[in-house]
């Protein structure tokens, strides 16, 4: 979706600030917020994908403007009431309005360090031999598809070279749907100059993932 | 069961933006509460998912991988093949690590990395991302003034160094191998490591000596 988290190549922020101060959290809710996304029971039909599309979705100017891990519990807060699990009053409140469904119970604290070990899977077997090779020359279509997508506006419609093949992978437009497609995805690198030709960048370029379907 | 109604939701972020206390402490710490009461959510797991990414999990993985491979060539090699079996060997694989490439700084190229269309980290190698990374001003401007972000940060590129970008758009995640510094060449591999910064593995910083 054209939203505002699709910020590549936008004009008007002024400075980066680097904050030189390292800690990995800066407050205490920041890091209760990290921990229950990583405790948390999966809801059926959640994704990766699904979660960053329902973060697209929150308003403009609270996108642009509410401290990162605020908009998680935003995020979180929309995915379980959509999901029936929790009542927007429920979550005003904090308390439980009506008794918890039956299930297993949640990670637990000595789960947890065999869980930071694992990873999850994206990659899938190909159905079919990749369509573009490392060198191609592709040029991305220029979708404006209202659903999620992880094509960056920037580059639309652009020539690039494939840099790299990888091999299939789930499709993250499908994926925040509940549908899991796999296809080949690729990095694609684009010339600073072909992106922004005001910038006169030289040699510079911008190397970015992309599946076979934004390509032609 | 999840409706994938993009109306819906936005409808719900309404209603949340309206009805929830302003304050995100008190936000996060009713969903805590909410979600402990609903069976979805042990407390005690949260502590420890804090603790693990506050003690164990953090940039010094990664310098050390990179300090490994400024003195192990044959790592290093292996390393820039495939950035998740090399780092296996230190137990390192996990959040956000399962496809990892890393992209080496040489005299010639300097590597830069963004996800500008969320916040994508490679958390389990280099731990939380820096609140700078998350920001509006670098999700824009590392694609598009790469130079200029990496001048606030100190970094001067030559006009000749190749500056090279990568957006973290799918689940692969990226690392930049910085260049060892000068002068560094017969230091200890765990003196190495301390040379290395966290910004320098995002190509926000070079490397050098204290």
């Amino acid at each position: 979706m054209d939203g505002v988290h699709d910020l590549g190549g936008i004009q008007g922020f002024g400075p980066v600030n680097p904050d030189k101060d390292e800690r990995p959290f800066k407050a205490t809710w920041e890091g209760r917020m990290w921990g229950i996304n990583k405790g948390i029971s999966g809801v059926p039909g959640w994704s990766i994908d699904w979660f960053r599309h329902v973060r697209e979705l929150i308003e403009p100017v609270d996108y642009l403007t509410r401290p990162y891990f605020d908009q998680w519990a935003q995020t979180y807060g929309a995915m379980l009431v959509d999901s029936g699990v929790v009542t927007i009053e429920e979550l005003a409140t904090g308390i439980s309005a009506r008794p918890a469904l039956e299930r297993r119970p949640p990670m637990q604290a000595s789960a947890v360090a065999a869980a930071a070990r694992s990873i999850k899977d994206f990659s899938r077997a190909a159905n079919a031999a990749p369509r573009f090779l490392a060198g191609d020359i592709v040029t991305t279509r220029s979708m404006g598809a209202a659903g999620h997508t992880r094509m960056p506006r920037y580059v639309r419609g652009r020539r690039g070279r494939v840099h790299a093949c990888h091999g299939a992978f789930l499709v993250a437009d499908e994926s925040a749907f509940g549908r899991e497609i796999a296809e080949p995805l690729y990095t694609v690198g684009f010339l600073a100059t072909d992106l922004w030709p005001e910038t006169g960048a030289r040699n510079d370029r911008v190397f970015v993932d992309l599946w076979e379907r934004y390509l032609e | 069961m999840t409706s994938y109604d993009r109306d819906k939701v936005s409808d719900i972020h309404r209603h949340l933006h309206s009805e929830l206390p302003s304050e995100p402490a008190l936000r996060v710490k009713a969903l805590e509460s909410l979600l402990v009461a609903k069976g979805l959510v042990d407390s005690q797991a949260v502590d420890k998912w804090v603790e693990m990414f506050s003690d164990e999990i953090g940039p010094k993985r990664g310098a050390s991988i990179v300090a490994r491979a400024w003195v192990d060539n044959s790592f290093r090699a292996r390393l820039l093949e495939d950035g998740t079996t090399a780092i296996a060997d230190f137990g390192y694989v996990g959040h956000a690590t399962g496809y990892l490439t890393v992209v080496e700084n040489t005299p010639a190229i300097h590597n830069l990395v963004v996800c500008t269309l969320c916040s994508c980290y490679p958390l389990a190698l280099l731990g939380m991302a820096p609140s700078w990374y998350k920001q509006n001003a670098y999700r824009a401007r590392a694609v598009r003034d790469p130079r200029g972000v990496l001048s606030e940060f100190g970094v001067k590129l030559a006009e000749d160094v190749e500056v090279r970008v990568w957006d973290s758009t799918s689940e692969r995640r990226y690392m930049v191998m910085p260049q060892r510094p000068r002068g560094a060449e017969h230091m200890a591999e765990a003196d190495l490591a301390k040379l290395v910064t966290r910004d320098s593995m995002i190509g926000t910083a070079i490397c050098r000596l204290p």
